[in-house]
């Protein structure tokens, strides 16, 4: 993946967002406050999008994908049960609070795979610097919930900096070369697993000299 | 693309009698129905592992009843979210079942606690642990080497890298996030009957290599590799506004591609999902065999397409 960030004065397409599709529901664009409702089925009032995240590493991502891609988000609420074993808001919290080692792992998170593979360093600093976290994980009581997205909506202005694109980049394939069939296919042909590509056996030994 | 034969000797586990692996058409695929998961509705109360037994014992037999039908393996896998539900779950298990079982649970510390009981009870020989990963803790190390279990679902699921070469250096070496290979590691442990499977991403985000992973894994390892990619359909957001017909439609074309794609056996989801997988998964396991026919594979006796045209 790549990030960009949209420059100066770029406008946000409330439209456009969220970038990432899943399961989640948008109420407000404009809103300041994300809720992830863990393993949960919540439907909380005043937020600016809510849903469920029951991975420490993909859904992780794909929540910090979609809060810095809208800065008028200023809070993350994480509530509801957790995920058993995956811990996704345990790695959400330890994400914001200490990035990610040089192997992509969530420092200090103590889910089973709690691993970032897909976004950049750059964007998990905006998303600290972004969004402050109000880690309630295992609050199911909808009222207080809501009681905590009123508050929070009040506190603070948008995230003074463009939104920050996080966006797929289609990686440069090297050049393939079949270095001999692990797969027959019959009929002469075989397969490379390894480079995936299909070759016939008399061309393949006549370019190897045999 | 399961219409080839690997220039590797292909590995055949045996686990309580069933056959697990070999060449494409050689063994019929093993079908492995979750029993017990996370919102099943038999089950009332998941912490203390209540449930309707009379409901639990039909899905049972229902599953037996279509392998013997028609010849694909069947393999019970039990789900528990808590050491006493576990208890219980086996308990009906060891009642109703005579066949392999894989112990399942999202909590370590449960799966740590299943290898043990597994053990003392004497079940070990039957069952295959669900699962050894990068996500495998110190404790569940320690159960496991003390463990009599023998057999396990190795999950090559590589996050610093998801693509099949990822997953492939994670099984070998470790890749960049672990000292050794998984496969290393379950040697360690007293693993010697390794089922491989590549952890399947939900459509859009890589679901696609599950089925690339088999035929590589097989070609250089030679172990009986599958996977579980009907999460890959009930992952996918779209289908969720769909009709229950549209998704038990995905389900079992999931489920083929899997097999023509090489894979040996099938975590293909809910028990009651059973009356769609067995008939398709036969079906394919029997084109599959004709296709290979010329490459000189021979289907084992009690294969579909010995039983079913």
């Amino acid at each position: 993946m790549m990030d960009q960030s949209s420059g100066p004065g770029t406008g946000f397409d409330a439209y456009k967002w969220p970038p990432l599709r899943g399961d989640y529901v948008v109420c407000d664009p404009e809103g300041r406050v994300a809720v992830v409702t863990l393993a949960s089925h919540l439907c909380p009032r005043g937020a600016a999008i809510y849903g469920p995240c029951k991975t420490e590493n993909l859904g992780v991502e794909k929540v910090v994908a979609n809060i810095i891609s809208n800065s008028n988000i200023r809070f993350l609420l994480i509530c509801g049960q957790e995920s058993k074993g995956h811990l996704p808001g345990d790695a959400l919290a330890a994400l914001h609070r200490n990035g990610i080692d040089q192997a992509g792992k969530i420092i200090g998170s103590k889910g089973a795979i709690p691993f970032i593979e897909n976004i950049s360093a750059e964007a998990i600093s905006r998303f600290q610097g972004q969004v402050e976290v109000v880690d309630r994980a295992g609050l199911e009581d909808l009222a207080e919930i809501d009681r905590i997205v009123l508050e929070l909506s009040l506190g603070k202005e948008p995230y003074p900096q463009p939104p920050f694109m996080v966006a797929k980049r289609r990686q440069r394939r090297e050049a393939v070369f079949v270095m001999g069939g692990d797969v027959v296919l019959g009929s002469g042909v075989v397969l490379d697993s390894g480079a995936w590509m299909v070759a016939e056996e008399r061309a393949q030994a006549a370019k190897e000299g045999v | 693309m399961s219409l080839f034969r690997f220039s590797l000797d292909q590995k055949v586990i045996n686990i309580a009698g069933t056959k697990i692996g070999g060449q494409p058409g050689e063994f019929p695929t093993v079908l492995c129905g979750t029993i017990f998961y996370q919102g099943h509705k038999i089950v009332e109360d998941h912490d203390r592992g209540f449930f309707d037994e009379a409901l639990a014992g039909k899905l049972v037999s229902n599953q037996a009843e279509l392998s013997e039908q028609t010849g694909c393996p069947a393999v019970l896998h039990l789900y528990a979210r808590t050491m006493a539900a576990f208890e219980r779950y086996l308990d009906f298990a060891d009642r109703s079942w005579e066949g392999p079982l894989i112990l399942d649970s999202a909590d370590p510390v449960v799966r740590a606690g299943m290898a043990g009981l597994i053990s003392e009870v004497g079940l070990a020989d039957r069952a295959i642990y669900n699962s050894i990963s990068i996500g495998t803790t110190e404790q569940e190390a320690v159960a496991l080497e003390e463990s009599e279990l023998d057999s396990a679902i190795v999950l090559a699921y590589n996050p610093s890298d998801s693509s099949v070469d990822g997953c492939m250096k994670l099984l070998q070496t470790g890749g960049s996030v672990m000292d050794k290979g998984l496969t290393d590691l379950c040697m360690d442990l007293g693993i010697v009957n390794m089922l491989l499977d590549p952890g399947v991403m939900p459509l859009g985000s890589g679901a696609g290599s599950a089925l690339r992973f088999s035929v590589v894994a097989k070609a250089k390892l030679g172990w009986p590799a599958g996977s579980g990619i009907h999460n890959a359909v009930s992952a996918w957001p779209w289908l969720k506004g769909r009709s229950t017909l549209e998704k038990r439609c995905c389900d079992a074309a999931a489920a083929a591609m899997q097999q023509l794609a090489g894979g040996d056996f099938l975590l293909y989801g809910p028990i009651d999902d059973a009356d769609i997988i067995f008939p398709v998964a036969a079906m394919a396991d029997v084109m599959i065999a004709e296709a290979v026919k010329d490459l000189d594979i021979w289907p084992v006796a009690g294969h579909p397409i010995n039983r079913l045209v």
